[in-house]
């Protein structure tokens, strides 16, 4: 038996984010629960940018904050091989005139927060990208600070630093069933009991199924994604490159190589994890037109992963009304690793009942049965 | 060095024909293999590592290590331990990850 202050159930970066940000306020006696590896779920197989350019204020100002924690996070937490930052921006293709217009909306949200973000006219963005195919292609976002880092080591970082702090954190512990009696919450896993007044489900796309141990009815569903990644060649791509008409995204990572993914629209709401080869065919096709010069790159490997949706693409931040002392940080919806330094943070302050700051009501569970939805219209 | 005799296997060459090694004019056999022209012609070292710059040899050679990278009649990357040799192509060592697309000014 194991007994804590507080248990995290979750070993991606959301998970390691909390657990630091907790032991960094004094809170120390944490533990983390990992079904496999650190980083092994949504985290280690997502597209590894972070961008600045969203559509409500709410994912606008996590992101800031976010992206500039990400800025220095290496010294912050001690992580002498860097996170592989690169920050050569986000170039977002407008494709249609009602892309256009929902476009324009952003970036006046986006500038009136304080974000550099601007509106590329085709040659402009092709200043940019040179291997741009602009046919079709009506202009463009972009704003210079989105960019790039390594997931794995973002996580990495956060549990290193974690564990100086005295966090435990287990591995290949997966958590079977959790019971409630009064304020004490008793997690069942392949290795042994675990105690704790505090839960905090940060379980990605098996968040659900968490909430359901405890009679939480969270309303996440996982959905496949796909990416692959080539072979590096020398740096050809600054910003990531994103058409929400495609629905893809691309971009070249420091070492080199090019990591590009699809999202597929008839994707079933399941816990599938496999890769298809129509995957590769399509991704293949639609790259080549994009970024034509990309059709000499071998391609090395691909994956699948999943986003833990919400219904309104936005993450549910809070403590459960009917389970006090049990935490949701899930429902990412496939951006949960860029914002996870805020959400870290965030999480780490309603834990300890301190002031938070930034504004989280919004996030609140509560806002699906009030019909309070607060739909982010860029996602791919 | 080439095996000109080998107890089981029997080599059918190609037609001699030239092709360009870094600047420099070589010979070898069409459809061997191009490093195997190139070691024939005494030629060791096939890349340098990309961190550290230090040279590499021919290593799996079937096409899997990629220690033995070239550009290729202009295409990064490949891996000449299986790529055929034909008549006046062009072949140059590579200096770091290869590239693909050069911006013209």
């Amino acid at each position: 038996m194991h007994r804590h202050e507080v248990i995290i159930i979750g070993g991606g970066v959301t998970g390691c984010a909390i657990a630091y940000n907790l032991a960094a306020r004094g809170l120390r006696d944490v533990a983390v629960l990992e079904r496999y590896y650190l980083a092994s779920g949504a985290t280690g197989r997502c597209g590894a940018g972070f961008r600045h350019q969203w559509g409500t204020k709410t994912n606008c100002l996590l992101a800031k904050h976010a992206i500039a924690k990400l800025e220095t996070l290496a010294e912050e937490l001690d992580y002498p091989g860097g996170i592989d930052l690169k920050q050569k921006g986000y170039l977002i293709l407008a494709y249609t005139p009602r892309m256009v217009e929902q476009f324009k909306k952003n970036l006046a949200l986006q500038q009136s927060l304080g974000i550099d973000a601007r509106w590329l006219t085709p040659e402009e963005a092709k200043e940019i990208v040179p291997v741009l195919n602009t046919e079709g292609l009506l202009g463009a976002t972009y704003c210079p600070k989105d960019g790039h880092a390594n997931p794995f080591k973002v996580t990495d970082a956060y549990a290193r630093a974690a564990k100086r702090l005295g966090v435990k954190i287990h591995t290949y512990t997966e958590v079977l069933d959790i019971k409630v009696e009064g304020s004490l919450k008793t997690v069942l896993t392949n290795r042994g009991t675990f105690q704790a007044p505090v839960v905090v489900n940060a379980a990605g796309g098996h968040a659900a199924t968490i909430g359901r141990m405890v009679g939480v009815d969270l309303p996440i569903k996982p959905e496949r994604h796909q990416i692959l990644v080539t072979e590096p060649v020398e740096p050809l791509l600054d910003p990531m490159v994103i058409s929400f008409y495609h629905h893809l995204y691309c971009q070249q990572t420091p070492h080199g190589s090019f990591v590009m993914g699809l999202g597929d629209p008839n994707e079933p709401k399941e816990y599938n994890e496999r890769s298809s080869w129509q995957f590769l065919v399509q991704m293949a096709g639609k790259i080549v037109r994009l970024l034509p010069p990309l059709k000499n790159l071998r391609v090395v490997r691909q994956w699948a992963g999943v986003y833990d949706m919400s219904p309104d693409a936005q993450p549910i931040l809070c403590e459960a009304p009917e389970v006090p002392g049990f935490f949701v940080a899930a429902g990412f919806s496939g951006h949960g690793f860029m914002i996870a330094p805020m959400t870290g943070q965030l999480m780490a302050e309603l834990i300890l009942g301190q002031p938070t700051s930034l504004p989280v009501d919004m996030f609140h569970l509560s806002r699906f049965s009030r019909g309070e939805l607060l739909i982010e219209p860029s996602v791919v | 060095m080439r095996i000109e005799q080998h107890p089981i296997l029997e080599f059918r060459r190609g037609k001699k024909v030239k092709f360009i090694f870094d600047g420099k004019e070589y010979e070898g056999y069409e459809g061997e293999t191009i490093a195997a022209a190139l070691h024939a012609a005494g030629i060791r070292v096939m890349r340098e590592s990309p961190v550290l710059h230090r040279p590499r040899g021919l290593f799996c050679a079937i096409g899997n290590c990629s220690s033995c990278l070239m550009t290729v009649n202009g295409e990064p990357n490949v891996r000449i331990c299986t790529e055929k040799l034909r008549e006046g192509m062009v072949v140059n060592s590579q200096k770091g990850k290869g590239v693909l697309y050069e911006k013209r000014s």
